[in-house]
């Protein structure tokens, strides 16, 4: 018989602290090596999205308003962070319903707050690099001087989160990958046409505004914005409370989806 | 994770690690039943089959060990943990092969399998000794540092098999795990299946060709229509058996099943293939009977031979199993 003998230790279950970090590192790992031929045209396509944007709207018009250019400059960052979590992060989790790998995954023994940790983890590293990019694109561009400010770490960490935990909930919580594609693409449309990312809220109509109000996503453009300029937002703390709320509710989503068992 | 440190101080004084499935039922959408009142037992060190047609309610049975899926009524255990009130322990407690492929296409074989055996809580130098181990004792080594989406199907499911058993459960459940793999390697597979039995594991295995599991199982069970029909070891499943003959006839294209003689016991059609079974007194009637039919033109040539589980397999859910007679 060709083969080893090696005496095995049989596992008992293991919890506590030091199990639930061996589970976030491993799944970091996990994820980065899983991505690893897509992370670069990620990347690119995160910058080029950007840019996009940033360049773009000089096209639409010969005169850019300083505010406006300033609304658009500080509205990327904000579609850089939430597109790998609330995007990208459904559609590969439908993939693998498709494939039939999902059930492999779910059988793997680590916590659930220590796997969506680490997939949290990997959005955020994900997102960090082109939010860099685009802010410098911005500057060159327009030449706007952003005023940096502690805040916009808890503004990044926190819309990240919910981006990334809605998207995660979402994933699981659908159980036809069809449907889940079609809603992401749903996301999409609505994120860059009907949402304030990158424009002002007065700008929409009332009921839009009404409805925005409650949404997560012009209040992730209002966090991110408070900390990069001055005197641009207003009502910013209930805009963290709405934002947070929804992550809140990710989080539940994720929960119930991944201890759900048919 | 829900893990009580007295349910876990009780697995440690616990010598008795067998893996139970208690009158275990799974009706889905309130009316199909897919699992019906389903006991059976496997001892650590022991390969135990699980036999049926497909749609017999297998994998069902294991996505509940696994927790993937809830128990309509009954109990699993794992020694003294409750795998349906305690999910979590089922998955520290079990390894599971899934009958689907394993998500490995942007992965090295050998990354995949020393990462998956951290992620099972092995630790960095046995899990790195294992895997050597691994890939060489199942001639991996070829493939070592290649991309999954490179490798071919049965490379592929070798590899799963890697990843799931580098650091073991107690329980290993291996569903259909020589699909695709090359006859020459599926022999290197089941010597580390029974390996795994050697050095503590119970290992629950899933299939539907029962050719294959006769020769590497201790006991089985064969399963039908979500009920568990017959359990036992290779032999004594057989006992029923002895005494009778296997006759197969295979029919000419298009040819209708032949009228049986009265002396035939049982027989079940799979193909073109006619499977019979007759007593071994009635060999010389049965070599007549199946010329015969060669002569009318009804069936092209025949075969008289030993029952194997086969054909108490045949006898038991009216159907030849993967692999076995009558399947191509």
């Amino acid at each position: 018989m060709a083969g080893y003998a090696s005496p095995l230790a049989l596992p008992l279950p293991r919890g506590g602290a030091a199990h639930w970090v061996r589970s976030y590192w491993t799944l970091i790992r996990w994820h980065l090596a899983g991505l690893r031929m897509w992370l670069s045209l990620l990347a690119t396509i995160q910058v080029l999205a950007g840019a996009g944007f940033i360049f773009g709207i000089a096209l639409f018009f010969r005169h850019i308003p300083a505010t406006a250019a300033l609304f658009v400059c500080t509205g990327v960052p904000v579609i850089n962070l939430v597109m790998v979590g609330l995007i990208l992060g459904p559609q590969l989790v439908a993939e693998q319903k498709l494939k039939g790998s999902y059930e492999f995954t779910r059988s793997l023994p680590v916590p659930k707050t220590a796997a969506a940790g680490a997939w949290y983890t990997v959005c955020l590293l994900a997102g960090l690099p082109a939010v860099a990019v685009s802010l410098l694109l911005a500057e060159a561009r327009y030449g706007i001087a952003f005023t940096v400010s502690p805040s916009i770490v808890p503004a990044v960490a926190l819309t990240a989160f919910t981006g990334t935990m809605l998207g995660y909930g979402l994933g699981h919580a659908i159980p036809n990958p069809m449907t889940t594609r079609l809603i992401t693409q749903l996301l999409i449309f609505a994120i860059f046409g009907y949402v304030p990312i990158l424009f002002p809220a007065a700008q929409l109509p009332g009921w839009l505004v009404e409805v925005n109000g409650w949404l997560p996503f012009g209040h992730m453009a209002v966090i991110v914005r408070a900390g990069l300029t001055t005197g641009l937002v207003t009502g910013v703390a209930a805009s963290y409370a709405i934002v947070a709320a929804w992550g809140a509710l990710g989080v539940a989503l994720s929960g119930w989806a991944l201890g759900r068992r048919g | 994770m829900a893990i009580s440190a007295a349910a876990v101080a009780a697995g440690c004084t616990s010598e008795d690690w067998s893996f139970r499935a208690e009158r275990v039922s799974k009706i889905y959408n309130g009316s199909l039943l897919a699992n019906d009142a389903i006991t059976l037992q496997v001892q650590p060190g022991e390969v135990y089959g699980l036999l049926g047609p497909n749609g017999a309610g297998k994998s069902t049975l294991v996505k509940q060990v696994i927790g993937l899926l809830k128990p309509t009524s009954g109990r699993l255990s794992i020694g003294p943990f409750d795998l349906v009130a305690d999910p979590a322990a089922a998955r520290q407690l079990c390894s599971y092969l899934p009958q689907a492929p394993m998500p490995i296409d942007s992965f090295r074989v050998r990354e995949v399998i020393e990462l998956t055996g951290r992620i099972r809580g092995g630790g960095r130098n046995e899990v790195r000794r294992r895997a050597a181990g691994l890939i060489s004792a199942l001639d991996l080594g070829e493939w070592a540092g290649t991309m999954g989406q490179r490798l071919s199907g049965g490379i592929k499911r070798l590899v799963g098999f890697s990843m799931v058993t580098v650091w073991p459960g107690r329980v290993v459940i291996l569903d259909e795990p020589t699909n695709d793999v090359d006859p020459l390697r599926r022999r290197l597979l089941w010597d580390q299946i029974r390996l795994l039995g050697q050095q503590g594991c119970a290992v629950f295995l899933v299939t539907h060709n029962v050719m294959e599991a006769e020769k590497s199982v201790d006991r089985l069970a064969i399963i039908a229509g979500g009920r568990l029909i017959a359990e036992g070891t290779p032999s004594s499943l057989k006992a029923a058996d002895r005494g009778h003959l296997r006759l197969q006839v295979m029919l000419a294209p298009g040819a209708a099943t032949p009228e049986l003689p009265p002396w035939v016991r049982h027989h079940v059609r799979a193909g073109h293939n006619l499977i019979t079974a007759i007593g071994e007194a009635d060999a010389a009637r049965g070599i007549g009977w199946a010329a015969g039919l060669i002569g009318r033109g009804a069936a092209e040539e025949y075969a008289l031979g030993a029952t194997s589980l086969e054909d108490v397999y045949i006898r038991l859910t009216g159907q030849a199993s993967a692999g076995g007679p009558g399947q191509d």
